[in-house]
């Protein structure tokens, strides 16, 4: 895009950039703040209730996460459930989005009332605890992936976006006598990156960010992910989560600070490596003209 | 767009209605069923089959007795909701937060998207596209402390600067007046990058072209703004405020009580601390399970409101 | 079309959820036969060296988990434990973030382990009336450690007059105050005794510059929107412990009588005068001891053990040279020395009908945490094994697994103690202390002579059960108000009026009554 600018729209371009480093900017510190008060001393903690850089660098709650292999097994963990489930669930959207976002489907409709019907109405968390248990999911990583494997919401967007792409690319392929598979996969798919990327991201969140599955399911710790490891630590003497036991030691604040940065950094890089996807729909403007 | 939809729709219903027709429909396309199936075998078996559990409205369950052990009572837990003396200032609450929920925190991220998309650096706009994404990942537990930190009367920044100007602070953290806005503009700060990425998404769909032809055409900043990037995300923004309003009386528990306190309490009780507290240190599982019926029979009435009314400016909506 | 295909969807729905019905009638019947198999790998290791006349028991215990660790299920503390108690434990350790969670799905998955902490939740109340667990009230004197146990407390944990649990005992007096000394020293006062002075020394830390800066830089006491501290302090004012006996032997909850609309205006003098921090009612809990360990606020009305936590804030490791605070228990108000007790306890261990079938397995479990109460398991469960994870030194105790981070004390000793109830004491040794933690256990000590006891606290009233929280909110968010000078003594009248009319008048009947027919049983 060249620039064709009006002054009117110079001055709009010096305010949005401008107004956009400031949002950048209320959003950062925050972060900022986590960061330096993990490297912070507690009496420091206690003294400047919001700072950037500490006045004492100390790296011992790191040294303490990083002294036993618990932290680096439970990322692990996260990852894998991240990775597979990701895969797992954007191949089940995708697909199932494709299908549904085909008017000529015959059932449509009624499937896509019963998608968005689970959008208000869900079970529940015993029903679900009963299901994984009879199906045998009990402590098993699966248990973190399956019974969140698909968001209803998302799905419905995935159908919106399908819709949205040009049907002529189609209907030329189906000439030529191609499947309705090979089309979703070498026109609709390729066509499709930006939501692909989003989605990815998404699940990715999702799946990262998700510590309630573990507790209900998992028994085993060396099966903990990270963010478990997370709630546990925030939540050990917090009263704001109920009463805090007379024989529980309490973690540092530092200590909280620095699980937050470690259980939180790996899944904040997915974006930037992801960031590139959303500019390649451009090349929808070549196909159609 | 649309016109495409409607193209496509024609032979369908030129195809007269009989059964055979239907088998024929189905065999043509076995291919789609093919990718249909396991994503809807998933929503069977773990979205429907767990769905009994909505019925323990209708009980006095107990997880001991299990649901067949339980007693029936019909509906008494609904009653009881209806008859709570708080009932109505907890619906009112609810129903004034999800209002300015939907007229300031649903369009934000659009606002930020349409901001972002007129940034040609491209560097600096993915800087700034990552940079405000980060607070997502902060808990609300962090972000309320945070705020306390800020916007406290003794010595918060906020109030300090507040206070050099004009002399005089301002109770953000307890004046019931502020309690909405402070809920509203916490939501934003956390949420508005996330919800960004969709709508940047759906911008990646917007050809050159399509711009360029505006710029012929002698449009200016807003009216391609208007007329080119809106409608390309038009469809993306009809989808998610109706599927919004299934949530609509949805506040999210933690954020909500983490911020309430006993002098703003009369405007910050909601259904999701009510479901709380009644659910959760009462164990009425019951209970608890009737108001999340009820809130979701306004979601559904909700959800085919808005639909409607999409359908009546000529909306695309999807179903 | 449009209609049809909602007519066609509904008629699926209901399908589906038969299907799902159907599906959850297996549910309830299948428990209970997971639990048999249990520990078996480990038990060929240690049969060569106890000939014990009686097979080992298999044993499964579900309880909260502190550790990151988890523990490992060949520790060598926990085997000791086994081979002492002959028993093989399996123990089922959830994280303690949600583990009320845990709790109700396997309360209703129908495996119930043998032995389960469980919190007196309604839940719990309910599956006890349903009968999921042993009453054991007639069986505790039959064993010599679980006879010791407090009447209070065990009173605390009934339902409905009965015991389901042997109670985790925890300390009774752990309320406290804790104060700055130096700042006590710098204005030449001592530690207050009487409500008077308590009231002087918060004067004096607020305005005669205790820390000698020369500016107006301290304050009092600090609070946090957390009521802990004023139902510490309206006990040592003189009103009851949530419920009291008016004058005609009725009971009534602690707002209606004067000791507590004194306390209320005292606390209100205190807020006026700026004694406590002016944002107190909205302060994040996370921030509430900040203003001690930097020096802001003189004193914090919490728990005895938190003088330590923040000594140790104030300087890391301190040395007794270090110490600038000190604890008290309370000050004495117009009815003498009051403090108020905690529960007295952190969750019962009970014992599930469903995997302990007959009465005999019923006496095996009870002889097992009967033992698990002698000296040499709390030594394992606290201390870990001599050699490995302690060593004794001229009666020093020296936990050496804490070392290098403690991971090894992680994986093989911390949770044990979720699973001890020391009701007949603490029989473990302790690892040396400071001056300031000998003070905080004599003040737990000596809060045992003057803690006011809740007549109310094993009464269970429907009515609060089911609005107890909208109930409590009404009074304890009048109390914050009138504090802060937003309503007045009319505005707490009108408080108690809605506070009756919510349901109030109803609980305050239920409880009467379940007063009563207690008194009767007795």
């Amino acid at each position: 895009m060249k620039s064709h600018n009006t002054p009117m729209g110079r001055v709009f371009d010096v305010f949005n950039h401008i107004i956009l480093a400031l949002i950048a900017l209320a959003m950062i510190v925050p972060f900022l703040y986590v960061i330096a008060g993990s490297f912070a001393t507690e009496a420091e903690l206690a003294r400047r209730p919001f700072f950037i850089f500490p006045e004492t660098f100390t790296t011992g709650a790191y040294q303490y996460i990083f002294s036993t292999p618990t932290f680096i097994r439970s990322i692990g963990v996260s990852i894998w459930v991240t990775v597979v489930g990701t895969i797992v669930s954007l191949s089940l959207t995708l697909m199932m989005g494709y299908a549904l976002s085909k008017s000529r489907l015959l059932g449509k409709n009624v499937i896509i009332y019963l998608v968005i019907f689970t959008i208000i109405f869900q079970g529940g968390m015993i029903p679900t605890y009963l299901l994984v248990r009879d199906l045998g999911l009990l402590n098993s990583l699966w248990a973190l992936i399956l019974p969140i494997a698909m968001n209803p919401m998302w799905l419905i967007i995935v159908i919106s976006f399908f819709r949205s792409l040009p049907n002529e690319l189609e209907e030329s392929a189906k000439i030529d006598g191609a499947s309705d598979i090979k089309i979703f996969l070498s026109i609709a798919l390729p066509l499709s990156k930006p939501i692909i990327a989003t989605f990815t991201l998404f699940y990715a969140v999702q799946y990262w960010g998700d510590y309630f599955n573990a507790l209900l399911y998992i028994s085993d710790n060396a099966k903990y992910p990270v963010m478990l490891l997370l709630q546990n630590i925030m939540t050990m003497a917090d009263m704001r989560f109920g009463e805090v036991d007379a024989l529980v030691e309490q973690p540092d604040q530092s200590l909280k600070l620095a699980v937050i940065v470690v259980a939180t950094l790996p899944i904040m890089f997915v974006y930037p490596f992801l960031q590139k996807h959303f500019a390649k729909g451009m090349l929808l403007g070549s196909v159609k003209g | 767009m649309p016109k495409v939809e409607t193209s496509q729709r024609i032979p369908v219903q030129q195809l007269p209605t009989n059964k055979v027709t239907k088998w024929q429909m189905i065999v043509r396309d076995k291919w789609l069923y093919f990718l249909l199936i396991p994503g809807l075998i998933w929503f069977i078996v773990f979205r429907y089959v767990p769905m009994w559990g909505t019925l323990i409205a209708f009980q006095n369950y107990s997880p001991f007795l299990g649901f067949w052990g339980s007693e029936w009572v019909g509906f008494t837990h609904f009653e009881r909701l209806f008859q709570n003396p708080d009932f109505y200032r907890i619906l009112r609450n609810t129903l004034i937060l999800a209002l300015y929920e939907t007229l300031f925190v649903f369009p934000a991220p659009i606002i930020l998207a349409l901001m972002l998309n007129e940034i040609r650096f491209t560097a600096y706009k993915r800087t700034i596209q990552t940079l405000v994404y980060f607070p997502n990942f902060l808990s609300w537990v962090i972000v309320a402390s945070l705020t306390y930190v800020f916007f406290t009367t003794s010595g918060g920044i906020v109030n300090v600067i507040i206070e050099r100007f004009t002399g005089s602070t301002i109770f953000f953290l307890g004046d019931p007046e502020w309690f909405r806005t402070m809920i509203i503009g916490q939501q934003i700060w956390k949420n508005v990058g996330f919800g960004t990425i969709i709508f940047l998404a759906a911008l990646a769909n917007v050809s050159k072209e399509q711009y360029e032809a505006a710029i012929v055409d002698g449009a200016g900043r807003f009216r391609r703004m208007w007329h080119v990037t809106l409608p390309a995300i038009r469809h993306v923004i009809v989808i998610l405020l109706i599927l919004n309003m299934g949530n609509f009386l949805d506040q999210g528990f933690q954020q909500i009580y983490l911020m309430t306190n006993s002098l703003n309490r009369s405007v910050a009780d909601v259904f999701d601390v009510y479901i709380y507290f009644s659910g959760i240190t009462q164990g009425a599982f019951s209970h608890s399970t009737a108001v999340g019926l009820f809130k979701g029979v306004v979601g559904i009435i909700l959800i085919l409101t808005t639909r409607y009314i999409a359908k009546k400016l000529k909306q695309e909506t999807l179903f | 079309m449009k209609k049809n295909s909602l007519r066609f969807f509904l008629s699926l729905l209901a399908l589906i959820l038969i299907i799902g019905l159907i599906g959850c009638s297996s549910d309830s019947s299948q428990g209970t036969s997971q639990n048999q198999d249990t520990s078996s790998n480990d038990s060929s290791s240690d049969s060569s060296n106890d000939n014990e006349s009686q097979e080992r028991m298999s044993v499964t215990i579900m309880a909260p988990s502190f550790s990151p660790e988890g523990l490992d299920s060949d520790s060598p503390a926990l085997k000791a434990i086994e081979d002492y108690t002959n028993m093989d434990i399996n123990l089922q350790l959830v994280a303690n973030a949600n583990y009320e969670d845990r709790f109700n799905v396997t309360l209703a998955s129908g495996d119930l382990p043998h032995i389960m902490v469980a919190y007196k939740t309604p839940s719990f109340i309910n599956a006890a009336r349903d009968g999921a667990f042993w009453d054991i009230t007639d069986y505790l004197d039959d064993y010599e450690n679980l006879r010791q146990a407090n009447e209070i407390v065990l009173n605390n944990t009934s339902i409905d007059g009965r015991i389901y649990g042997v109670y985790r005992s925890r300390p009774l007096g752990r309320n406290a105050a804790t104060i700055n000394t130096e700042w006590l020293d710098n204005l030449g006062l001592d530690i207050p005794t009487t409500i008077d002075e308590f009231y002087e020394v918060l004067r004096a830390f607020t305005y005669d510059d205790p820390n000698q800066s020369g500016q107006d830089d301290t304050y009092g006491m600090v609070v946090s929107e957390w009521a802990g501290p004023w139902n510490t302090m309206q006990v040592w004012m003189g009103a009851p412990n949530k419920w009291g006996h008016d004058e005609n032997g009725q009971l009534k909850p602690d707002f209606m009588f004067d000791e507590y609309r004194e306390a209320l205006r005292f606390f209100k003098k205190l807020y006026d005068e700026g004694l406590v921090n002016e944002d107190f009612a909205v302060m994040d809990s996370g921030q509430w001891f900040d203003p001690i360990v930097n020096g802001t606020a003189g004193v914090v009305v919490d728990v005895a053990d938190q003088a330590n936590r923040l000594q140790n804030r104030i300087t890391e490791n301190y040395t007794e040279d270090d110490i600038i605070l000190d604890v008290f228990g309370a000050v004495e108000g117009p009815h003498g020395l009051r403090n108020l007790p905690t529960a007295g306890y952190h969750g019962v261990l009970a014992i599930s009908r469903t995997s302990v079938t007959t009465e005999e397995e019923l006496r095996r479990v009870l002889q097992f945490l009967n033992d698990l109460n002698d000296e040499v398991p709390q030594n394992l469960a606290y201390n870990g094994v001599e050699g490995i994870h302690h060593e004794v030194n001229d009666g020093v105790l020296d936990i050496i697994a804490q070392r290098d981070g403690g991971t090894l004390f992680d994986r093989e000793v911390r949770d044990l103690n979720q699973f001890q109830m020391h009701v007949s004491g603490d029989l473990f040794l302790k690892a040396p202390q400071t001056a300031l933690q000998k003070r905080q256990d004599e003040v737990m000590e000596a809060n045992m002579d003057i803690v006011v006891a809740n007549p109310a606290e094993p009464l269970i009233s429907p009515t609060y059960t089911e609005r107890g929280q909208q109930l409590d909110n009404i009074i304890d968010d009048a109390r914050i108000k009138f504090i802060v000078g937003q309503i007045d003594e009319d505005g707490l009248d009108e408080a108690i009026a809605l506070w009756l009319r919510s349901g109030g008048e109803e609980y305050i009947a239920e409880i009467n009554e379940a007063y009563q027919i207690a008194q009767a049983a007795q």
